[in-house]
């Protein structure tokens, strides 16, 4: 069972379909939510809160049913929204103290816990300070130390790096990273950045349209993948290009010295330097691409929702 | 977690019971409210009605301190319902003004900052977050009517020389029922008001608004149409009618302008449903985008 199923999931708000027919299982460590504006990756979210009720089918996170159970639910649930959430006149410590005895920490407990979730994201130096005296980063900072005080078992985050500047990107980015890396956190992380993604979760949930456009657990698609390898050299190419493709390599010659290839599994830059060396041709620059994130997302997106109500498939690469 | 390690730790401890969460609203509600020096001014100023009263209740007692400082002039002086009303009119509308400061603190900040997605991202729910603010606001008003004015009728019970107590019972239990309709009321309305306005000076305003334009509506009502029925908007007249007939006090009212006590109730209630409904419709985590 994944840490959150869902059950042919509909989710109608103002007479529109947001959610149609969701069926998946996510079950990562840290699972990233894409997918363009309107998609209903926030819908998504706020239901398995328990925040809007499924007009059809279920949702269900840890094995409880997302609306029935949502009280249960949201104790070992931390959430970050997207957007401003505090209470600007509270200082640091108080907020965090606040949300964590909300979550069922004792006073004492929930203060012990406030400041250490406030060193831990880096505003241990800001945390008597009030939150609207905050900049913009620290508010996020403010938002990941409520959602982590009570020690929850899933972390929801809702765009964690929007409006950060790079470095405060990079510091959210490390924060989130080393949360996977410890491993008693399951991570749902919702962003329009594929980068964020694809720096920090191993599963992504490609949402189009209210309905699934992929679930791919990121790893096994980039292993799966072959390696593309651009080459300039100088050199007798012909004969280097013979020795390349003799190592299981397939190889398209270009003017200008340029080589393209398909490299196997098993082959690594360190033997076609090799083959070079043999044969005397001098690599002046190699540019190794894999599949990315975005090309994973694109190829979603092209090919649009399943045409079976939204149930899972992942994404031919 | 630790705070020199700068790691992080699980939580392993056990959790508080569900219904403890609402308490830990009314806490912090509290603590906000109390934390504005203008709330300690406003408490202080509704205690000193009491101690006047308190005084009088003394010198009604005490024929040597009366014989003093009324030299023998006891008019107006008799301890017994009309001496509890006008006392607990007094609270109450000091308890107004308590609640049109108090209700916006409760409620605005957390509006103002979007608090909500948060907070009710905790095992909290809708009903759980406005019963704690409420618990939070009956408290605090709880200090400037029904105890004030329970505690001057136990100082009346003991000064008394001749049984007084057993007899003026009724009093006792018309201040309390008095006192917690009133702040009941007021809490839910102050509360209600108070989530549709982000500014708290704006729902300061509001707050006394909704109490003093309804009446003067219902006096213009009643004088046009020539009937009593306009007075059902006119809250204070609508409250001293509830007072007078619980504590047993005499009616102030011409006889023709009674106002029957179902009127008065379902007037309240619909008060209360109206207030509700308010909150209902801006105490969400989400705003639903309709169409």
């Amino acid at each position: 069972m994944g840490i959150i199923d869902m059950n042919g999931l509909e989710v109608r708000l103002g007479g529109r379909t947001v959610l149609n027919g969701l069926t998946g299982e996510l079950k990562g460590q840290a699972v990233g939510l894409l997918g363009p504006n309107g998609a209903g990756k926030s819908t998504l979210i706020n239901t398995l809160l328990g925040f809007h009720p499924p007009s059809k089918g279920s949702a269900s996170v840890f094995g409880l049913d997302a609306h029935r159970d949502r009280a249960r639910i949201r104790e070992g649930v931390g959430y970050m929204p997207e957007n401003d959430s505090f209470i600007g006149n509270m200082n640091g410590v108080r907020f965090v103290r606040y949300m964590a005895e909300l979550a069922g920490l004792p006073a004492g407990e929930a203060l012990e816990r406030a400041h250490e979730a406030l060193f831990y994201v880096g505003l241990g130096e800001a945390r008597y300070r009030k939150i609207n005296t905050y900049s913009l980063g620290m508010k996020q900072l403010v938002k990941l130390a409520q959602a982590l005080a009570h020690g929850p078992k899933l972390l929801i985050l809702d765009e964690p790096t929007n409006g950060l500047d790079p470095m405060a990107r990079q510091r959210m980015i490390q924060t989130i990273q080393e949360i996977r890396k410890e491993g008693s956190i399951r991570l749902l992380i919702s962003s329009h950045l594929l980068r964020d993604i694809d720096e920090t979760c191993d599963e992504v949930l490609i949402l189009k349209d209210g309905r699934i456009a992929a679930l791919s657990n990121i790893e096994e698609e980039r292993r799966s993948n072959r390696n593309f390898m651009e080459l300039e050299t100088v050199g007798a190419i012909e004969q280097f290009s013979v020795k390349v493709r003799g190592l299981g390599c397939e190889c398209a010659i270009y003017p200008g010295g340029r080589i393209k290839l398909v490299m196997p599994e098993q082959i690594v830059a360190r033997d076609l330097y090799r083959v070079a060396a043999d044969e005397g041709v001098q690599i002046r620059r190699m540019h190794l691409r894999r599949d990315s994130l975005e090309d994973i997302f694109l190829r979603a997106m092209e090919n649009g929702p399943a045409t079976d109500g939204g149930q899972l498939t992942n994404v031919d690469l | 977690m630790s705070i020199y390690k700068h790691s992080y730790r699980a939580y392993m401890g056990t959790l508080t019971p569900h219904w403890s969460r609402i308490v830990v609203l009314a806490r912090y509600a509290l603590a906000e409210a109390w934390s504005s020096k203008i709330t300690i001014a406003l408490f202080t100023f509704s205690m000193l009605p009491a101690i006047v009263y308190l005084v009088g209740i003394y010198l009604a007692n005490n024929p040597l301190a009366s014989a003093l400082i009324l030299r023998g002039n006891k008019t107006g002086l008799s301890i017994d319902a009309a001496y509890f009303l006008k006392m607990l009119e007094g609270q109450s509308w000091l308890a107004l003004a308590i609640t049109a400061w108090i209700a916006p603190r409760l409620i605005t900040f957390d509006l103002a900052d979007n608090a909500l997605p948060i907070l009710l991202s905790h095992p909290i729910s809708r009903f759980g977050y406005v019963f704690g603010k409420f618990l939070a606001l009956i408290a605090s008003l709880s200090l400037v009517t029904w105890i004030p004015c329970l505690l001057l009728f136990a100082y009346q019970a003991y000064s008394s020389p001749q049984p007084w107590t057993w007899d003026h019972l009724s009093i006792a239990g018309g201040l309390l029922t008095g006192s917690l309709i009133w702040i009941a009321l007021l809490s839910i309305l102050g509360l209600a008001l108070s989530s549709w306005v982000k500014w708290r000076v704006v729902a300061t305003g509001i707050i006394f608004a909704a109490v003093f334009v309804p009446a003067g509506v219902g006096g213009i009502v009643s004088a046009v149409m020539r009937t009593k029925w306009g007075l059902l908007l006119n809250l204070p007249v609508m409250m001293t009618e509830i007072w007078q007939r619980l504590l047993g006090a005499p009616s102030v009212m011409r006889p023709r302008q009674d106002l029957p006590n179902q009127a008065m109730a379902t007037m309240l209630v619909l008060a209360c449903l109206v207030s509700v409904a308010m909150l209902n419709a801006r105490v969400r985590a989400r705003e639903v985008v309709r169409g």
